[in-house]
């Protein structure tokens, strides 16, 4: 079929103002739709990027009930299980409560080990990097009490910069100093993540240095673990390793659920409600309302037009030539508009990261992600300039001719 | 090809309207030969202007048969229509019909998209066909830079520029004054006795009507009137 495109071209450029208009629509709305896909799909990255060896065991009652320290030792004997660490929510603040991020007590002999394919240490004490630095940031994790490692968004943040060998002071919500004063921790390490599981935002510090205090009576709580985390051994069955710890704490004194990480992680997105669902409702929604404007601008177009397609009838050309029209003006439309939010999405990927460090994890725009806009953006331009196109197929030479134009 | 270039047998035509049939064209029986040039005339809905949609191959008649250039126009399938269209007639049309967005050189080129020349050529035949009009010098204006007059020339070369072998104006005159009138019958009237075009022309325009060689007159689609005219 032979098309003038120019014709296209020039309707386009004709009414630059409407067509500006929905083309800054669309760009707006592809915006919003990557970022909640971006958000959507870093959650489900944390999920997929779990360790198929490693297990959590929690108290059975709730997650917000501590497990007793003894049970560390317990878990360790089972068979098929390699390591294990205590983790246990801080959950204290800098300088301000609006400065928050995840700070978890550990166990500072083993974390390290547990962690050899998730975290890679590029900060150490002594400037010191590559291979040995995790070594290096080991031993000063051990010699001092106060010893934290930070993850690279807490350096890179501005609200933070914390830098190696900072002391910080950080003000407790959950165990607080009898004397009033903050938590005060030594920065030994910086970790870049190497799963999308695990935040750029952590803060881990030794869980004896939590303990000493609540033991000499400068804090105000009581030994515990939230969770331990459990590596096992890779030539064993996960489950059977998991039913066996949670066989062990059948009778009490606190009963246990012991979970892969993969559903643990899942448990922390499904605990916010079900938010991608959420998400992708509202991407649905503005995806909808953005279609009907971009039909709304291609009707108004083409009730315009009638009149032109009777002339390119007469001329010899099919009424399928007028809908073409109309589908390539919608499809230059939304693809411009959807290239432009597109780059917007990419432009301010960094931004707001730093932004939403703590809600947004793994937050980032794809060549996948780009694509998936790209033909969004594409199918509403052709959906759109078809809805308005279809009446030319229906009406006859005379009568276009006749439309008032 | 015979003489008889245009062939209506029988035709008749009719549309309904709010419930209420009308008979436009009643078992209408008309010949035109080649290279005639023949004005319509009649009073409003005698049928003028459906005898040009339906020899131009824009309408289809209820009953009868029309033929034009050896094809028989009535039988032919709506698909086909439009690739007859292109090669056989030109439209010129009362209120010029122009893409407002495209320029006097662009929309003469439109209907030679649809031939298989190559880009220069259809740029070469569109300056040939604006030259025809007297309008090379305007070939980069837009419609709404020329005046009526010229923006009808425009049309003219617009349909001239496939060659066709008939050319349809609808009351190409009723929109201009007296002298851009004048400017485009003279155009018409060289493009039959020159170029051998066949032009069949509905006007309420007297003056127009005595450019052709024959004048019909129709009256509730009846033919009522038929006279040969002095050059």
């Amino acid at each position: 079929m032979r098309f003038p495109l120019r014709l296209a071209l020039r309707h386009l450029m004709a009414r630059k103002v409407r067509n500006g208009l929905t083309v800054m629509a669309i760009s707006i709305a592809v915006f919003l739709l990557c970022f909640l896909i971006a958000v959507v799909q870093g959650m489900e990255e944390g999920v997929r990027s779990a360790s198929s060896h490693r297990l959590v065991t929690q108290s059975a009652v709730s997650l917000f009930v501590d497990l007793p320290t003894s049970y560390q030792q317990k878990i360790d004997t089972i068979d098929g299980v390699h390591l294990t660490t205590k983790f246990r929510w801080f959950g204290a603040y800098y300088q301000d409560r609006k400065n928050f991020f995840a700070q978890f007590a550990v166990d500072h002999e083993r974390f390290l080990d547990m962690y050899t394919k998730d975290i890679e240490i590029i900060e150490a004490p002594g400037g010191i990097t590559g291979p040995a630095a995790r070594a290096a940031v080991q031993k000063a994790f051990s010699n001092d009490r106060r010893a934290a490692i930070i993850g690279i968004g807490l350096r890179d943040d501005e609200r933070f910069g914390f830098q190696l060998g900072d002391t910080i002071p950080l003000i407790p919500s959950l165990y607080p100093r009898v004397d009033g004063r903050a938590w005060e921790f030594v920065i030994v390490g910086v970790y870049r993540p190497l799963k999308a599981r695990i935040p750029e935002t952590t803060m881990y510090f030794r869980s004896d240095y939590l303990n000493e205090a609540f033991d000499n009576g400068e804090a105000l709580g009581t030994h515990g673990a939230g969770v331990y985390y459990v590596n096992t051994d890779e030539d064993v069955q996960i489950d059977q390793v998991a039913e066996d710890i949670d066989a062990l704490f059948a009778n009490g004194p606190q009963r246990t659920q012991t979970i892969t990480e993969a559903a643990f992680a899942s448990f922390f997105v499904s605990a916010i409600g079900n938010l991608p669902l959420f998400l992708g409702t509202i991407g649905g929604a503005v995806l909808f309302s953005i279609f009907f404007s971009v039909v709304n601008t291609m009707m108004i177009s083409g009730r315009q037009r009638l009149q032109e397609s009777g002339i390119l009838q007469a001329l010899g050309f099919r009424p399928i030539v007028s809908t073409m029209l109309l589908i390539w003006e919608g499809l230059i439309i939304s693809l411009l508009g959807g290239s432009i939010g597109i780059l917007l999405a990419i432009a301010t990927e960094g931004g707001l990261i730093r932004i939403f460090a703590q809600n947004i994890q793994n937050y980032h725009i794809g060549g996948s992600l780009v694509m998936l806009a790209l033909a969004i953006s594409s199918l509403l331009g052709i959906v759109a300039g078809l809805a308005a196109g279809i009446p030319f197929l229906r009406s006859s030479p005379t009568e276009a001719l006749r439309s008032s134009g | 090809m015979s003489d008889d270039f245009i062939t209506l047998k029988k035709v008749s035509k009719s549309y309904t309207r709010g419930g209420e049939t009308l008979t436009v064209l009643d078992q209408l029986d008309l010949t035109i030969t080649t290279s005639d040039f023949v004005a319509l005339m009649g009073p409003s809905g005698s049928g003028k202007t459906t005898i040009l949609n339906l020899v131009g191959g824009l309408d289809s008649c209820d009953s009868g048969s029309v033929h034009v250039a050896g094809s028989e126009v009535s039988s032919m399938s709506r698909s086909k229509l439009p690739s007859w269209r292109s090669r056989h007639v030109g439209f010129v049309f009362q209120s010029f019909n122009l893409l407002p967005v495209l320029t006097a050189l662009e929309n003469v080129m439109l209907p030679l998209q649809l031939t298989p020349l190559s880009a220069a050529d259809r740029r070469k035949q569109a300056d040939f066909a604006l030259d025809i009009v007297g309008l090379a010098d305007r070939a980069s204006h837009l419609p709404s830079q020329l005046s009526g007059g010229q923006e009808q020339r425009v049309a003219i070369a617009r349909a001239i520029a496939t060659d066709p072998d008939v050319i349809i104006a609808d009351e190409p005159t009723g929109d201009l004054d007296r002298s851009s009138a004048d400017e485009v019958l003279q155009i018409l009237g060289r493009l039959n006795s020159e170029l051998g075009k066949t032009i069949l022309m509905v006007t309420h325009d007297l003056i127009a009507a005595k450019q052709a060689k024959r004048l019909l007159e129709l009256d509730k689609g009846l033919l009522v009137e038929d006279q040969q005219q002095e050059a």
